[in-house]
């Protein structure tokens, strides 16, 4: 029974660890020098408080990353033609004249980090057995970020590109290396004579149409439901069998079709795409080369992403409150509004394991498929200078239960189980005090069954006395006040204090109190600069 | 006889000095580009606000054209010919931020005009385009003019008689000098940043 207890707790220990990393580590974030250069024109153009879009940042990107109206108008640096467009009239008997930007448009960011955590950083390591050498976090330390490349732009035609990449770390799209790499066909809608910017096309490497992107974040830590995963541990107090690896925060490979604009309006999208859900890795047997073209999908099934928003903005002349940004007393400004918005995901998870045949003896691949879906709301109100906004997820995967039939030699099934959910979300205020200065209140939250069992093991017959901010392992608080400032238009600092309230958990194994093992408290600050 | 004379001859004297057109001419060196040299305020003398406006174009993410010289009381007109919203604002005319204004936003092919009634320079800005700039000269008499690339520059049509006379530049320290115009006269400014 020990041994059992500190296998959970070793992969307790393992996603904990996995969790302070991801609490840690500040996200990557983009803005576009490159655009800088191609429209001699400052971030702040796009860029409230970059990487942050204010409205005409936006339709900038609604538009394929160009002006709204007259963008070659604007241009300091003229594109290069592929064939002039009159070329255009010859097609198909010649290839179609596009052009590509005339210069490289390249922008290049860097980052560096300071942190300092809270004294409470190693105390899971005091449900360690004696003498085992657990992990170390160290009360302050200097590291090192991202140094990322950021391409993008676009060919004519209404067809832009994107490909960003953190050169400096491996892994793929949040988690650094590749990003997002694809192709958006813009307004497809024309050819179909449906309402102008309808119907667009993307495809490749993305981050899912996310009510706030998490790969391009402003703020120094991630949203936690973004990067929730529902990965269980098979037990005997909550059966359950759920490895899914999935988090909204994933990167997609696949195609999207949208419509609308951020700006104003309806905006909706629909993805059919790849995300690796069998885990936290890739099963070996699901993937491999075939002809030297590694495959990118662990099941047949494709997985399934849905959004709907709808703005509206709030302006009482309908020329300001129509137009791209407000017309302000003082200057254009972003519109004062609401926008409330819903997502859905649908995706199916395959997990392969060694099992028997029906008569118990022969060895076979036994595999359970397990749908999930991630649900959600989103709303956003923005006032001036006050942008308050917040994301609530409900998750829900089907639970296989192996099961192994009464003299079996192996799992010879699966049974269903309670199925493994997590909801949560978060609020934020953020107020740009001066254009320069924007003041973020944050409180994340994350309830999760999966946490449950990999976090704490208690015994379910004299649960844990609970507290309110903390009711149980199962759920995650996090309060995160912080300040960034801008230097210059493409020189950031930034500084948040994340508040993880004190927990109440008991050693599996003395049945003594273990206060806030794993909360842990973290003051960090970051520089980054772009160019 | 004699004193007659010589009193005849120092009345036409200074009757001819006063009606004299002279011009002042030279050079500002010290910088390169566009310049503005302009008369000072003359003590005890006014000038009619001139009745034709001027524009300034917001194009291109540019104001057009960057330098504008302007005498007292001139309107100068602000079009906007892109089809982003723009804003003009100044935080201050030569420093005094009580003449700081903001214009607002007008789309396309609109235009806001004000009229400037106090001399100075004026830094003009727009508040969503930070990288826009330009400036407003408005010189307190109509004796003014913008020198060309090589810094030269001419002003005509200037009463001879004793004045100061300033010469800006972007980014460079003012310079004013005393010129006794006299028919056509030289005068050369050397400017630093």
């Amino acid at each position: 029974m020990k041994s059992k207890w500190l296998s959970f707790f070793s992969i307790g220990l393992l996603a904990l660890i996995s969790l302070t990393v991801v609490l840690l580590t500040p996200p990557p974030a983009s803005a576009i020098p490159a655009f800088s250069r191609k429209y001699g024109t400052s971030c702040t153009t796009c860029h409230s408080d970059f990487p942050k879009l204010n409205d005409f940042g936006k339709a900038f990107k609604d538009a394929g990353f160009k002006f709204p109206k007259d963008d070659e108008s604007f241009l300091k640096q003229p594109p290069v033609l592929l064939g002039a467009p009159a070329q255009a009239e010859l097609w198909p008997r010649t290839v179609y004249p596009g052009v590509i930007p005339g210069t490289i448009p390249a922008g290049l960011r860097y980052n560096t980090y300071y942190q300092q955590v809270s004294s409470n950083r190693n105390n899971f390591n005091l449900a360690l057995p004696a003498g085992t050498v657990g992990d170390f976090v160290p009360k302050t330390d200097f590291q090192p970020g991202l140094f990322s490349i950021f391409t993008a732009g676009n060919f004519g035609s209404g067809i832009a590109f994107w490909v960003d990449d953190d050169i400096s770390v491996a892994g793929a799209n949040v988690n650094g290396a590749l990003g997002d790499g694809y192709l958006k066909f813009h307004d497809l809608s024309r050819f179909l004579k449906m309402p102008t910017d309808s119907l667009n096309l993307r495809a490749g490497q993305f981050e899912l149409d996310l009510p706030f992107s998490q790969a391009r974040t402003w703020n120094l830590s991630g949203w936690d439901i973004f990067g929730q995963a529902n990965i269980g541990v098979q037990n005997g107090l909550i059966p359950q069998f759920v490895n899914n690896g999935s988090a909204l925060e994933n990167a997609a490979n696949g195609v999207e079709f949208s419509g609308g604009h951020a700006y104003q309006g309806y905006h909706y999208s629909a993805a059919v795409f790849d995300q690796n859900t069998s885990g936290v890795n890739v099963s070996p047997s699901n993937i491999g080369p075939q002809n030297g073209v590694a495959f990118n999908s662990d099941a047949n099934f494709k997985d399934l992403y849905g959004r709907f928003v709808y703005r509206f903005n709030l302006e009482k002349d309908p020329v300001s409150r129509n137009d791209v940004q407000a017309a302000g007393t003082t200057g254009p400004r972003d519109h004062t509004f609401l926008s409330l918005g819903t997502f859905y995901f649908y995706g199916r998870t395959a997990q392969n394991v060694s099992g028997v045949l029906s008569d118990g003896i022969t060895p076979t691949v036994l595999t359970a498929r397990e749908p999930f879906y991630r649900i959600g709301g989103d709303v956003n109100f923005n006032y001036r200078n006050l942008n308050v906004f917040g994301v609530y997820v409900a998750a829900h995967d089907h639970n296989l239960v192996p099961v192994t039939a009464s003299g079996a030699q192996g799992i010879t099934g699966f049974a269903p189980g309670p199925a493994a959910t997590f909801s949560g979300g978060f609020a934020e205020a953020d107020y740009l005090a001066l254009p320069w200065a924007m003041t973020i209140m944050r409180w994340d939250q994350v309830k999760s069954s999966a946490d449950r069992i990999n976090f704490l093991q208690y015994d379910p017959a004299a649960p844990p006395g609970s507290s309110f901010l903390s009711p149980y392992a199962a759920t995650r608080n996090r309060f995160t006040p912080g300040e960034q400032f801008l230097i210059h238009a493409n020189i950031k600092t930034s500084v948040e204090y994340q508040i993880m309230p004190p927990q109440v958990v008991y050693d599996p194994v003395t049945g003594a109190l273990i206060k806030g093992p794993f909360r842990t408290n973290a003051l960090v600050v970051g520089l980054e600069f772009v160019y | 006889m004699k004193k007659k004379f010589l009193v005849s001859f120092a009345v036409m004297t200074t009757l001819g000095t006063a009606s004299f057109a002279g011009t002042i001419h030279g050079k500002v060196s010290g910088v390169s580009g566009e310049s503005v040299v302009y008369v000072e305020a003359v003590p005890g003398k006014t000038f009619p606000a001139p009745t034709q406006h001027v524009t300034i174009d917001q194009k291109g993410l540019m104001f057009v054209p960057h330098i504008t010289a302007v005498e007292q009381g001139t309107t100068v007109e602000f079009l906007n010919s892109d089809s982003v919203a723009h804003n003009v604002f100044w935080p201050s005319i030569s420093g005094n931020k009580k003449l700081g204004h903001n214009l607002g936003t007008w789309p396309k092919g609109q235009r806001q005009s004000f009229k400037f009634d106090n001399p100075g320079v004026v830094s003009l800005l727009c508040n969503v385009h930070p990288e826009m700039a330009a400036y407003v000269i408005v010189s307190p008499t109509p004796y003014f003019a913008e020198t060309n690339a090589a810094g030269e520059f001419k002003i005509e049509n200037v009463p001879d008689g004793a004045y100061s006379v300033t010469a800006w530049h972007e980014g460079a320290k003012n310079k004013s000098n005393p010129v006794k115009v006299a028919g056509d006269t030289a005068a050369d400014f050397t400017l630093s940043k």
